[in-house]
């Protein structure tokens, strides 16, 4: 029997609308092809991406991403400011081992990128809460960065040189990967943040940390931070090992691949009352 | 668990009531997958839904999901005090924790979902 593959496309940057639609078609896809299917990618210029049930009014409320463009998502969490990460979206189907339940692909994911970067000299762990969490969304902070979900992936914070944050302070450390899903009737589509760097575009609140603005010199040089693209092998051969599966990178953007698809969909997340639904 | 509810595959529960409408909520199952939950959206009374389709969604720390009509008809009542208390859901998803009543086009639509037994052993596979 052949072994299980796991399908990627890196895809070159598009705009939130595209974006977002290109992942719901990924999420059917992955019906069709009864595998997990992977697509990596930027954006084009710096988006905010609201999460499926926040407040439209606490976006247009937060002065640090006054102007920039926003989507909203189909997935959960917290808004997230995108253009200085590396945004990913996974599909597999429920029957898969990972797509049973929400933490089984989280942790699956987290996990190996967790190892990854320890494959690069980058220390960071996986948030674990000390006792159960009781959250509402009202009490939820906005960005999905100063959210803390148990498998978030964590910077460890001991020789950092970034002052620390109101959730560093708290014992929290900076989150560095965050990841949602949407649970569609046959299909999960995951999607997950890489914060690399901070972003300058925006300011106060919004501008998160990444790696390497967390790393210190001496023990992690600029020179031997990962290159995304090191990053990511590393991280789907972890995948791979983990599921028993070959990787298949795909020629082509998927975006492109299933055109008329992405953008029947992306008319959807251009409408005003899509974003504006919360 | 009632030995006369029906499931969907989705996880959906309905349990047909004696004045003819059909009681409709998510096993205990589903909200354990789900863990924590913060924020949950449901139909408005009135609207006509089709089998299979989305009436609601519901969001935990990690995921959102839709909710799932087991069978097409109504929707004449809704739980709208379960959005303000999600933990309901948890501690007793068959009775307090019920979302929405449905009346139902044909009731005999319910006769093509899963039983108990069947259902159970659903959630036995995709356990493992």
């Amino acid at each position: 029997m052949a072994a299980p593959v796991i399908h990627v496309w890196c895809d070159d940057p598009a705009d939130g609308p595209t974006n977002m639609a290109a992942d719901e078609v990924l999420a059917g896809e992955s019906l069709r092809r009864n595998a997990l299917l992977v697509r990596l990618y930027c954006w084009e210029t710096t988006t905010i991406s609201l999460g499926a049930f926040q407040k439209h009014e606490d976006a247009l409320a937060a002065a640090e991403i006054e102007g920039l463009p926003l989507v909203r998502r189909p997935s959960g969490g917290g808004a997230i400011v995108h253009g200085s990460d590396l945004t990913y979206a996974a599909a597999v189907p429920k029957t898969h081992p990972w797509g049973s339940s929400p933490q089984a692909l989280y942790d699956a994911l987290h996990e190996a990128l967790v190892r990854s970067l320890a494959g690069c000299g980058v220390d960071a762990t996986l948030w674990r809460p000390s006792q159960p969490v009781s959250v509402h969304a009202n009490d939820e902070s906005f960005f999905c960065f100063d959210r803390r979900a148990s498998g978030d992936v964590i910077f460890r914070p001991a020789h950092t040189a970034e002052p620390a944050s109101s959730a560093a302070q708290a014992g929290r450390g900076h989150k560095i990967m965050g990841s949602a899903q949407r649970r569609l009737e046959g299909a999960v589509l995951q999607h997950g943040s890489l914060l690399l760097r901070r972003n300058t575009d925006v300011g106060g609140r919004a501008a998160h940390p990444g790696i390497a603005d967390l790393a210190v010199a001496e023990l992690v040089g600029a020179a031997a931070l990962p290159g995304t693209g090191q990053l990511v092998d590393h991280w789907l051969a972890l995948l791979a090992a983990e599921s028993r599966a070959d990787v298949v990178r795909e020629s082509g953007v998927f975006r492109v691949l299933r055109s008329h698809e992405v953008a029947e969909q992306a008319a959807r997340f251009r409408e005003p009352r899509w974003t504006a639904r919360r | 668990m009632a030995a006369e509810m029906r499931f969907a595959k989705s996880h959906e529960w309905i349990r047909p009531e004696a004045d003819g409408l059909a009681t409709v909520g998510i096993s205990s199952y589903a909200v354990e997958a789900l863990t924590d939950l913060v924020f949950m959206q449901l139909p408005a009374v009135g609207k006509k839904v089709k089998a299979g389709e989305s009436i609601g969604e519901i969001e935990s720390v990690k995921a959102v999901s839709d909710l799932y009509a087991p069978v097409s008809g109504e929707v004449v009542a809704v739980n709208t005090a379960l959005p303000g208390q999600l933990e309901t859901l948890g501690k007793d998803p068959y009775n307090a924790g019920w979302i929405v009543k449905i009346k139902p086009d044909d009731p005999a639509e319910m006769a093509g979902l899963l039983d108990r037994t069947a259902y159970e052993a659903l959630v036995k596979s995709q356990s493992h």
